[in-house]
């Protein structure tokens, strides 16, 4: 890293720009600069250096104030959206937006709660590294019902991608050739616990649909050669990933696809950069740069490229999208269709189920693994429900009460503390990632008079959960619970929290907004993920995606931008963009 | 690998070089030890100057510490009072309660303090360590005069001196066992490999 890659003011015109640094802009950076591309990498928030800044890593409870929690006073006035993120505390709050400068408006009666983080490797270093392939049946979906459009590709388009993205990302499971959850290019699975293996054998005894394995996750359960090649260590099973992993022991911008675009030498990255707009040129039909805010300075400048990948993620490039607006696109660049800003969906979080497993008083872990187990998705695949479309799949993981338990029941004093020495019971649980339509009047917009700090239009967020939702919830609901009590686990309880303030947004994988289709008229992207009014604008986060489907995400918008940035330099070659 | 004897005092300087050693390191397979004492080198002294404030009076944190001494006493391990949980709760309580919660713990300890009276004609510190305990666990179980709502602060107390407790050096070092670095999950393990639960659960 010996020549200056940061930079403020440029008149360069780049190959690239790329704006956004988390999980898509991180690969479109590598893929562009490893394909000989200058590309130019904008994230609207500080640099964040992998090691240096993570200021948080290896603190104990006693090392901070409030043993990990956050004082009030910070969290009501800047955090009270992203204070609900479980990941969200005393260590890792540096890592989240500042509700405060940059906030959004939803309808009283609809409310979404926006978890994002304003940094260099943006929501890369917070995510939960679950990773999961789309199945064909994934991809059907909407063709199969009639809600959203067809999506314009299929796994066969992206398999190869997968096998790229997953080989240098490391992504650790086991090997099962089940066609619902297809198999990863994976390093060694995580090892289940003696009541893990037991809950396994009894769920699959009884249902020949349903499979409890191992979850898969981006982290190095066995490094292979060219990530201890990166500098990055296998995993220690810390479980504090949030707080930043020196061992770069898991996929993040900073461990795994900044450092192999810097090798290239053709990366330069503008922090604290904001992007206010896509500059658009009407007479070629060509997106030229971008105009950008400094987010400290409030300066304005333009950067200029060749091509433009929007990877800001899915709320923050629609907002640059929509605020792009000139005589061709009144309603924002590339939005031809008026699809821009509609078909917002969330997974369906928070219904599931718990109880606890006798005996097995012997057994215990070592470590803290980072991944639970999966249970993937039978529910209107082989196991049909005429109640609801769609489908969830579970994860659930099995361990011991921890001292945070005991307090709820009776008993204080020399036992209370013996028994919190002595590990609580098995607790074994499971919970639902569901399936949400994708419907029209779940929307994002632009707020007509409300600004945030730097004079950008706010958004308002208008998303609600549909009757097919609710039936969902109550159907993972129950289908976990009747798991439980059918292979013995007692004192089962199951919840649905969204009766109870989990909110869409919450589980962290917004998508869509400025959806893939064939048709131009109904969708903004066309199959390689290009925009089908401006041919040099691509959009690779999760903004791009017809559909949900039920696994996380993350995998497949790595593969996704893997495979148009390998079209767009191909088109850029070929002189057709 | 000889990793760096640090310095006490500039916290950042030594967090820089602990980071140079690992980004040295990476690549070559560490040992269980070297791994602590990796994790001794990331941390950083406790910022102090975000909890300067108090809640509580003396007679009530005096109330507070006896509390918690109960609620976990010493055992083969330190309790509450050597691992300073009343202090950490008075300062605790101004940040991350509201007013509203501040006021209620004031009244539940008060409530404890005008039980004790009541019954044993004398404040709650001056009572026997078998008055003390019959309060409570009658406290705890709303009974003998004791409302729900009286149940419920007992709860709370408990559930925030358990926090303060297991959250201490002592109480997660001492008493429980803690591993900074595990170097891996082992799913097949017993628990009399360790003999006591993890102070980090997951």
């Amino acid at each position: 890293m010996e020549k200056n890659i940061y930079i403020v003011k440029s008149t360069e015109i780049y190959d690239a720009i790329v704006v956004g640094s988390g999980i898509s802009g991180g690969w479109a950076a590598k893929e562009l600069t490893e394909k000989g591309l200058k590309t130019l990498m904008v994230e609207r928030g500080r640099p964040v250096e992998h090691r240096k800044d993570y200021i948080g890593e290896g603190l104990t409870a006693w090392q901070m104030p409030f043993r990990g929690q956050v004082e009030k006073s910070v969290v009501d006035e800047q955090h009270y959206v992203q204070k609900k993120c479980y990941a969200f505390n005393d260590a890792t709050k540096h890592f989240f937006g500042n509700d405060k400068d940059y906030p959004y408006s939803t309808p009283k009666d609809k409310p979404f709660d926006w978890i994002r983080g304003n940094q260099l490797g943006g929501k890369s270093l917070l995510w939960h590294r679950q990773s999961y392939r789309w199945a064909e049946h994934d991809f059907n979906a909407n063709a199969l019902d009639g809600h959203g459009v067809d999506w314009p590709i299929r796994t066969k388009d992206i398999e190869k991608w997968y096998d790229h993205v997953e080989t240098h990302a490391g992504i650790s499971g086991s090997t099962e050739n089940l066609e619902i959850l297809p198999d990863s290019k994976f390093l060694p699975p995580f090892e289940m616990n003696a009541v893990e293996k037991e809950m396994k054998v009894r769920i699959e005894k009884k249902w020949k649909t349903r499979k409890l394995i191992m979850g898969r996750t981006a982290h190095l359960s066995v490094p292979a050669p060219h990530h201890t090649a990166q500098g990055r260590v296998q995993c220690q099973t810390r479980n504090e990933c949030q707080k930043g992993c020196s061992f770069g022991a898991y996929f993040s911008t900073q461990s795994s696809t900044l450092p192999a675009a810097l090798a290239t030498n053709n990366l330069t990255i503008a922090t604290n950069s904001i992007v206010h707009s896509v500059i658009y040129d009407p007479k070629s039909n060509r997106a030229t740069g971008v105009r950008v805010i400094d987010a400290e300075t409030m300066e304005t400048r333009e950067y200029f490229a060749k091509v433009i990948f929007l990877c800001a993620s899915t709320i923050g490039t629609t907002q640059i999208m929509l605020n792009s607006k000139s005589e061709a696109f009144p309603t924002g660049i590339a939005n031809s269709s008026g699809a821009l800003g509609h078909y917002l969906m969330d997974h369906l979080y928070g219904a599931g189920a718990s109880g606890r497993v006798e005996g097995f008083t012997d057994e215990y872990y070592s470590g803290r693994r980072p991944t639970g187990l999966v249970m993937p998705r039978f529910t209107n695949y082989s196991e049909m429900n005429p109640n609801f479309l769609r489908g969830y799949q579970l994860t659930g993981a099995a361990s011991r009460e921890p001292w945070n338990g005991f307090s709820e029941r009776d008993g204080f004093g020399a036992d209370y503390k013996n028994n919190i020495r002595s590990a609580g019971s098995w607790i074994f649980s499971l919970g639902g990632s569901g399936e949400m339509l994708p419907r029209y009047e779940n929307q994002i917009s632009l707020h007509p008079t409300l600004k945030d700090k730097w004079g950008m239009p706010q958004l308002h967020i208008e998303c609600d959960l549909s009757e097919n939702d609710w039936k969902m919830f109550e159907d993972i609901a129950d289908t976990c619970a009747n798991i439980l009590e059918t292979i013995g686990v007692k004192d089962v309880k199951k919840k649905i929290e969204a009766k109870s303030g989990w909110h869409p947004g919450l589980a962290i994988h917004e998508m869509g907004t400025a959806r893939m289709g064939k048709d131009p008229k109904t969708s903004v992207l066309n199959g390689w993920n290009q925009a089908h009014d401006v041919p040099n604008l691509f959009v690779t986060d999760g903004s791009c995606m017809a559909s949900s489907a039920s696994q996380n995400p993350s995998l497949t918008y790595m593969a996704l931008t893997a495979r148009a940035a390998d079209y767009a330099v191909q088109q850029l070659k070929l002189g057709k963009i | 690998m000889t990793l760096p004897v640090l310095p006490h005092g500039d916290a950042g300087v030594s967090r820089r070089n602990a980071i140079k050693q690992l980004a040295l390191a990476c690549g070559l397979v560490l040992s269980a030890n070297s791994l602590s004492a990796l994790a001794a080198t990331f941390g950083q002294p406790t910022d102090l100057s975000r909890s300067k404030k108090t809640l509580l009076k003396a007679d009530q944190l005096a109330l507070l510490r006896e509390l918690g001494e109960i609620i976990i006493p010493t055992t083969d391990t330190p309790g509450a009072i050597a691992a300073g949980v009343h202090d950490f709760l008075d300062h605790y309580l101004v940040y991350c309660a509201s007013p509203t919660e501040q006021q209620g713990f004031i009244a539940g300890l008060k409530r404890i303090d005008d039980s004790a009276q009541k019954q044993f004609k004398k404040p709650f510190l001056s009572a026997t360590k078998q008055q003390q305990i019959t309060l409570l666990t009658n406290m705890e179980k709303a009974s003998d005069g004791f409302t729900a709502d009286d149940r419920k602060f007992f709860k709370q107390l408990k559930a925030l001196v358990t926090f303060g407790y297991y959250t201490s050096e002592i109480g997660a070092t001492k008493e429980l066992a803690y591993l900074a670095i595990p170097g891996g999950y082992k799913g097949n393990f017993k628990f009399k490999q360790v003999g006591r639960a993890w102070a980090l659960p997951y």
